[in-house]
């Protein structure tokens, strides 16, 4: 058996788009026989507790003092600099490593722009901002004691990679996924991104080959992925002889040159775009949920109608097994979430186009059975200073902010970590963004550091370490 | 074979993981185990501790402090003892020297231990990191002698190399291929685009494969060769447009007008200007040609490393990939530790940074155009001649060791002369650059087309005026109205417009006036005329003066005019704006009835200003200093010596490659110890030293001398089919010895770029500003033309691999469902389908029939002719497009149906791929 067959063998176990991403593998093969290193087969490295994740990220920063973590302190002290507060230490610590990673300084308390009130049988608070997740706290795990290392928007793209834009560009963690775990599906792209992104670069899966990028997605049932049907009108029937003219002429091509593997692989990748072509517009398309639950989502509503739309098609996907729903919320610019100024009518809009959506999600995903294994991260790139930027908004806060997770094997209704009285800094069970990946990596069986390509050496911190913590 | 073998050493791994009570197998377990750990600092490269683990009997021997292993006595060997310790001064590995030993790991070792720690009795140390085959000198290996059956297949030494490797292996070479394929093979690969039908034709008609030698020839001098080839250096120089953050003008990451540099690349390669005074101009055309503009466009290889925030990412991109690119090492590896596998010790990672610790980037005026938001030369300077290069230990760069400053300085296992550092003394015109013969004229230049544009946007205001109904011209007036009415008519919005368009044109005018009279007043400083000097300052003085008044006036009227358009309540905003302009303009009419000398002088060059101290604040301007270090220039010249045996080999490789599909050395940017060995050594040596010492007559470092050596090689013309070759395939399954040839996954670009040329529509002209990301879907241009950098990039190359602008030593060449979508849906594949069918249908002498037009296309887009399987599928398959139901309205020409066949052939395997 030569290594032609081994890599026919591999693709055959993996099914799917890994399988076909033969070409992406053909030069490693020589680093492939210098060790014992050989690509990932799909099969978990332990038994998974998820299957599929889907990742709610909020660009621009969501203030963990109006979402998840309340400070009474800060209002109580409101108007004061920091320095003549009980918690003047909080600043001691503030790292200063380069310019762009430097935190913002601001200096007066602004005072919380929101109440607070406890749900569930938890009892975990959160603001009157977030009442649709509120009502479902039972179902998550708030982490308030994540810290990130940059203090611009450039963090998106660490949040996703682990690795500040300055060190170059890496695979985000939703290819890793696709890297590690392939397919579910044989008719559908398996790493799915919707919506706008600005810092993070559209390419996900970098050194790990555009076969573990993820397809963009647009929730409109007439042109929901690029090139995903005719930019110039053709029938349906037209394509469907196309796409059989151009098998046959490939699969004649083996007469020329016999046993050609990447002959072999372009003949099945176009078998996979045809399905996928087919498949995606149909799950987009709506007109068969029931109007109970449309407007669960909101569609009816004009203020979430985009985003509810958004989840709906991420509960749909997964139901098909689509392993890694990515979701940006408010993109452009630094997000939409940059309170910098007006915090309050800011995060207050911006909540609402995203509450009620994100609690259908998990109420819906939760009476189908489906949360069981599917992993809900909120998260966002940092947090925003207790101090005021102006006179009604929050700089960029990288010390200390929370995100949460729910279903897929994490505990519900728990807190984990805590920032001090200001949230100010992440103080206890401090996590940095790769243990989110490592936690979520975990949950679906796989070990990130037996993924590692022998020529692309991983650092300890690009490896995180799982919040064991929060797994029920 | 092979797969026996992987399948035993993964099976090792997995027994690593378990406990394991079977016999431990060293070789294959313990020993990968302890080079991947230990090696680093107990081996060849360093015995620390005077320790060595790279046999068992140097365990068993030991180091300062004894053996390190007793055999049967896992629990009291020092090696176990260590690995175990919590001890920080015990502890192996050591804090920061990697992670510990897994317990499985542990385990491993202890059970090897304890079955005596066997070892084969011929075990061997490892060799002197110094005598790695890379870092030897180069040497031009004698030609091996011909079998009487290679003399027969053999056409120039190149095949004698490979020859001998197929003789030794029982291999027998593929038969040539077909002249259409060889012939659509040098047109992709030396051009980057396919033969015409004309050229396919001739090539038919040969009696014999004599027409390779003169149409190689031919393409080399084809300037479509440096847009080809130029993409392939483009990817390993790491060519990367400016990123601008959406609302900003500033560059956060390399620099406005790079493509000069780009053009630079093209030019050059057509002149075939030899590889060594490539690199000595890229790395130090300013220290060598100053005031040369056309060369100094080569910098732009280290302006692209420039990083608005961070000099610490510019300084280690530019040490990371100039020692990638041009020396086949990581010695970024070096950053923060010694090297783990060369003999790179930390402070040449240092030494190496030393070289461009000085060095910033500037933009020159070019002639013609001094508004450097247009464009200008990005360029290198050594501004800073004494900013110190400190050692990071453990590369924390908070934490600099300022105790000792690094100078200059290469490993010593690559140093073979001492490296004289010389400064360079600068022209006037490098400190001065407005004194450039074109600079002042070019200021004038731009300034009077300003001034033309304005006068041409009054007259369009004017026009429309006259054009409604309104026939009072307003009269002339020198200041604007306060404030509009709340509601303003149409027709005193116009007036409005037409006050802010005749503002703008007196500014234009009092600019103009302002540019005129300091260019004058410079060249009269620059002569010295004593009386001139003055007086003419005085007018530049007065004039720029004037300038900003007519500035602020026009600046009034555009606010009056932008308030006038706005609602009522929503005008607060522009009204502090317009109250700041109007403190502004008294200020400025005050200055002007002053008298002065003083005054902005016109500029020749800009520094690119960084923004390290403080984001969004300019950090100090260092000034245009009169000397350079000449730290560049040494490291040139060092680079491009012939006695450094690594920069021929890189380059060679690199050329190989893209000709011929797979490397010699399949590391590209890695030639040390971690890296691969080259399949044919020999071979890898003698190309390099024909690069190095050129074609007998020729020039030396000539690349076009080794592209033609390789081209016209019977390795290159074998056709890459497998079949008749089950023998050969079965010895050699991944053809590392070179049996067939590698058919290559066309690149994203040369995808594009041959879809266009068999539509005939792609552009011809070369070179010039890139292509803008708004531009892209209707650009014919060559794909090499399009911007991109990190962010930004066409999503139809992107899909077929294209370069990342980071990093892209080697393209990858995948096969996925994304690509079968692009080229079945993209707009500009149907678009160029039809294109095709109405061009073939047009170029017939007559109505065609199907099968004759079958014939052309299957020429124009595959450049060949359609075998009868595919002749009847293609047939059968126009019946059945033409039996669907017509689209309404049915377009009338081209035919649907033949568009179609155009598209799939478009999408064939053979189109994307060279055979």
């Amino acid at each position: 058996m030569h290594s032609l067959s081994r890599r026919h063998f591999l693709a055959s176990m993996s099914q799917g788009l890994s399988g076909i991403a033969l070409g992406s593998l053909l030069h490693r093969d020589a680093l492939a026989s210098a060790s014992a290193w050989a690509p990932p087969t799909g099969i978990p490295h332990f038994p998974a507790k998820a299957k599929s994740v889907i990742w709610l990220f909020m660009n621009g920063g969501v203030s963990h003092l109006e979402s998840f973590d309340p400070k009474p302190m800060v209002t109580k002290y409101a108007g004061k600099n920091i320095s003549e507060t009980p918690f003047a230490d909080v600043q001691k610590n503030v790292t200063k490593r380069s310019s762009v990673m430097a935190g913002f300084q601001r200096n007066l308390l602004y005072p919380l722009q929101v109440g607070f009130q406890k749900y569930g049988r938890s009892g975990i608070e959160v603001s009157d901002w977030f009442p649709h997740i509120g009502a479902n706290i039972d179902k998550i795990s708030v982490v308030r004691s994540m810290f990130t290392t940059d203090s611009n928007h450039e963090a998106q793209a660490m949040f996703h990679t682990g690795r500040n834009l300055l060190d170059g560009e890496f695979p985000s963690v939703g290819a890793w996924v696709h890297y590690g775990l392939g397919s579910l599906n044989e008719n559908l792209p398996q790493y799915i991104s919707i919506g706008k992104r600005e810092y993070l670069d559209k390419k996900d899966s970098l050194y790990l080959g555009p076969a573990h990028n993820s397809v963009p997605l647009r929730i409109d049932p007439n042109n929901p992925i690029d090139f995903g049907r005719p930019e110039r009108p053709v029938s349906a029937e037209t394509q469907k002889l196309h796409f059989d003219l151009v098998r046959s002429l490939n699969q004649h091509a083996e007469a020329a040159y016999p046993r050609d593997p990447a002959t072999a692989a372009r003949v099945a990748s176009y078998e996979l775009a045809y399905r996928m072509q087919m498949s995606v517009p149909e799950i987009v398309n709506f007109s068969k949920e029931s109007e109970h639950t449309k407007q669960l989502y909101g569609l009816h509503l004009p203020h979430c109608r985009d985003f509810g739309m958004q989840l709906l098609a991420a509960r749909r996907f997964v139901e098909k097994g689509v392993r890694f729903i990515q979701i940006q919320h408010g993109g452009g610019g630094g997000g939409a979430w940059d309170a910098h100024s007006n915090l309050k009518s800011n995060h207050e809009s911006n909540a609402r186009a995203v509450d009620q959506p994100i609690g259908a999600l998990l109420t819906d995903l939760d009476q189908r059975g489906l949360l069981e294994d599917t992993l809900v991260v909120f998260a966002t790139e940092f947090g925003r200073t207790p101090g005021s930027e102006g006179k009604a908004g929050r700089d960029h806060h990288p010390f200390g902010f929370s995100i949460w997770m729910a279903g897929g094997g994490v505990k519900g209704g728990y807190v984990h970590g805590a920032t001090d009285e200001l949230g100010f800094h992440a103080v206890e069970n401090r996590h940095f963004v790769t243990d989110v990946h490592a936690t979520l990596l975990t949950l679906l069986g796989l070990d990130s550091r037996k993924l590692e390509l022998p020529d692309r050496k991983r650092l300890a911190v690009d490896h995180g370490t799982p919040i064991r913590d929060i797994i029920a | 074979m092979k797969f026996a073998l992987l399948a035993s050493s993964s099976f090792a791994a997995l027994c690593a993981a378990l406990p394991l009570h079977g016999a431990v197998d060293y070789e294959h377990s313990v020993k990968p185990l302890l080079r991947e750990r230990c090696y680093a600092c107990h081996g060849a490269l360093k015995q620390k501790g005077g320790l060595r683990l790279d046999t068992a009997e140097a365990m068993r021997k030991g180091g300062d402090s004894g053996p390190a292993l007793l055999p049967k006595e896992a629990a009291k060997s020092p090696l176990i003892e260590r690995l175990l310790s919590k001890d920080p001064d015990e502890q192996m590995p050591p804090k920061h020297e990697g992670e510990p030993f897994s317990e499985s790991q542990i385990r491993l070792l202890q059970d090897w231990i304890a079955q005596g720690a066997p070892a084969p009795a011929n075990e061997r140390p490892e060799a002197d990191p110094r005598e790695h085959w890379a870092f030897q000198p180069r040497t031009r290996p004698a030609i091996p002698p011909l079998s009487a059956r290679a003399a027969r297949w053999a056409r120039n030494p190149i095949d004698a190399f490979v020859a001998q490797a197929h003789e030794k292996a029982g291999l027998t070479p593929q038969p040539e291929a077909p002249s259409a394929v060889l012939l659509r093979r040098l047109f992709l690969d030396l051009l980057g685009v396919p033969p015409s039908a004309e050229e396919l034709a001739a090539v038919a008609q040969a009696p014999d494969s004599s027409w390779v030698e003169p149409t190689v020839d031919r393409l080399l001098n084809d300037p479509r060769y440096g847009e080809r080839w130029g993409r392939h250096w483009m990817d390993i120089w790491r060519y990367s447009d400016a990123w601008i953050l959406q609302g900003f003008t500033v560059a956060r990451d390399s620099q406005k007008h790079l493509w000069h540099w780009r053009d630079w690349i093209i030019e050059s390669l057509n002149a075939d200007l030899p590889y060594d005074e490539m690199i000595r101009q890229m790395v130090a055309a300013d220290e060598l040609y100053p005031d040369d503009l056309s060369k100094l466009r080569a910098t732009g290889f280290l302006a692209r490393n420039f990083n608005i925030f961070n000099r610490l990412v510019w300084m280690d991109s530019t040490v990371e990939h100039l020692a990638k690119g041009f020396l086949g090492l990581t010695f970024n590896c070096a950053k923060c530790h010694d090297h783990k596998y060369d003999p790179i010790r930390q402070e040449d990672y240092y030494r190496m940074r030393s070289f461009f610790e000085p060095y910033h980037v500037r933009l020159d005026v070019a002639p013609g155009q001094a508004d450097l938001d247009e464009d200008g030369i990005p360029r290198v300077f050594d501004a800073e001649p004494n900013a110190p290069t400190y050692l990071f230990p453990r590369g924390d760069e908070t934490r600099p060791d300022k105790s000792r400053v690094i100078p200059p300085g290469v490993p010593e296992v690559l140093a073979f002369d001492s490296l004289p550092v010389q400064p360079v003394s600068l022209p006037k015109t490098e400190t001065d650059p407005a004194r450039r013969p074109w600079v002042l004229e070019a200021h004038v230049q731009t300034s009077r087309q300003r001034l033309r544009s304005a006068e041409e946007a009054l007259a369009k205001v004017d026009q429309k005026l006259e054009a409604s109904s309104q026939t009072n011209r307003p009269a002339q007036s020198d200041s604007s109205p306060n404030l509009p009415p709340a509601t303003p008519s149409a027709e005193e919005l116009a007036i409005l417009e037409r006050d802010a368009a005749e503002k703008a044109l007196h500014l234009a005018q009092a600019e103009f006036q302002s540019t005129q009279s300091k260019a004058e007043a410079m060249r009269a400083a620059w002569e010295g005329v004593p009386e001139k000097v003055s007086s003419t300052a005085k007018a530049a003085a007065q004039s720029e003066r004037d300038a900003a008044v007519a500035r602020a006036k026009h600046k009034i009227a555009d606010l009056v005019w932008n308030l006038a358009k706005t609602a009522p309540d929503k005008r607060k905003p522009t009204e502090g704006k317009l109250s700041a302009a109007r403190t502004e303009l008294a200020k400025a009419a005050k200055a002007a009835g002053e008298s002065s000398e003083k005054f902005e002088p016109l500029r020749g060059a800009k520094w690119s200003a960084t923004q390290f101290g403080k984001v969004y604040q300019e950090d100090r301007f260092p000034g245009f200093p009169s000397t350079s270090t000449g730290r560049r220039l040494a490291l040139a010249r060092w680079l491009t010596d012939s006695r450094n045996p690594l920069p021929a080999r890189v380059a060679v490789n690199h050329i190989w490659l893209r000709h011929m599909g797979k490397p010699l050395v399949n590391t590209v940017f890695d030639f040390g110890r971690k890296g691969a060995a080259p399949t044919h050594p020999e071979l890898l040596d003698w190309l390099a030293s024909e690069l190095v010492e050129g074609a007998p007559k020729g020039a030396p470092w000539a690349m076009k001398h080794l592209h033609r050596l390789i081209v016209t090689s019977a390795t290159y013309r074998m056709t890459s089919s497998m079949a008749g070759a089950e023998t050969s395939e079965k010895i050699d399954p991944d053809n590392r010895l070179l049996w067939r040839r590698h058919s290559i996954r066309m690149e994203a670009e040369a995808v594009r770029d041959c879809m266009l040329s068999v539509a005939g529509t792609l552009e011809p002209r070369i070179g010039g500003p890139s292509v803008p990301a708004q531009g892209r879907e209707q650009s014919t241009r060559r794909s090499l033309y399009f911007t991109q950098n990190w962010v930004d990039r066409s999503l139809f190359l992107a899909t077929f691999d294209g370069p990342d602008s980071t990093v892209c030593y080697r393209r990858d060449q995948s096969i996925v469902p994304q690509q079968a979508l692009a080229l079945s849906n993209a707009a500009m594949v149907q678009d160029a389908a039809r294109t095709i069918v109405s061009r073939l249908t047009k170029e017939a002498p007559a109505e065609l029939a199907d099968p004759a037009f079958l014939e052309r296309a299957f020429l124009s887009v595959l450049n060949r002719l359609p075998d009868d399987v595919e002749r009847r599928l293609c047939l059968d398959s126009l019946q059945a497009f033409r039996a669907l139901p017509k689209p309404a309205p049915a377009p009338a020409s081209p035919d649907v149906a033949r568009v179609q066949i155009v598209a799939a052939l478009l999408n064939h395997a053979d189109f994307v791929t060279i055979r």
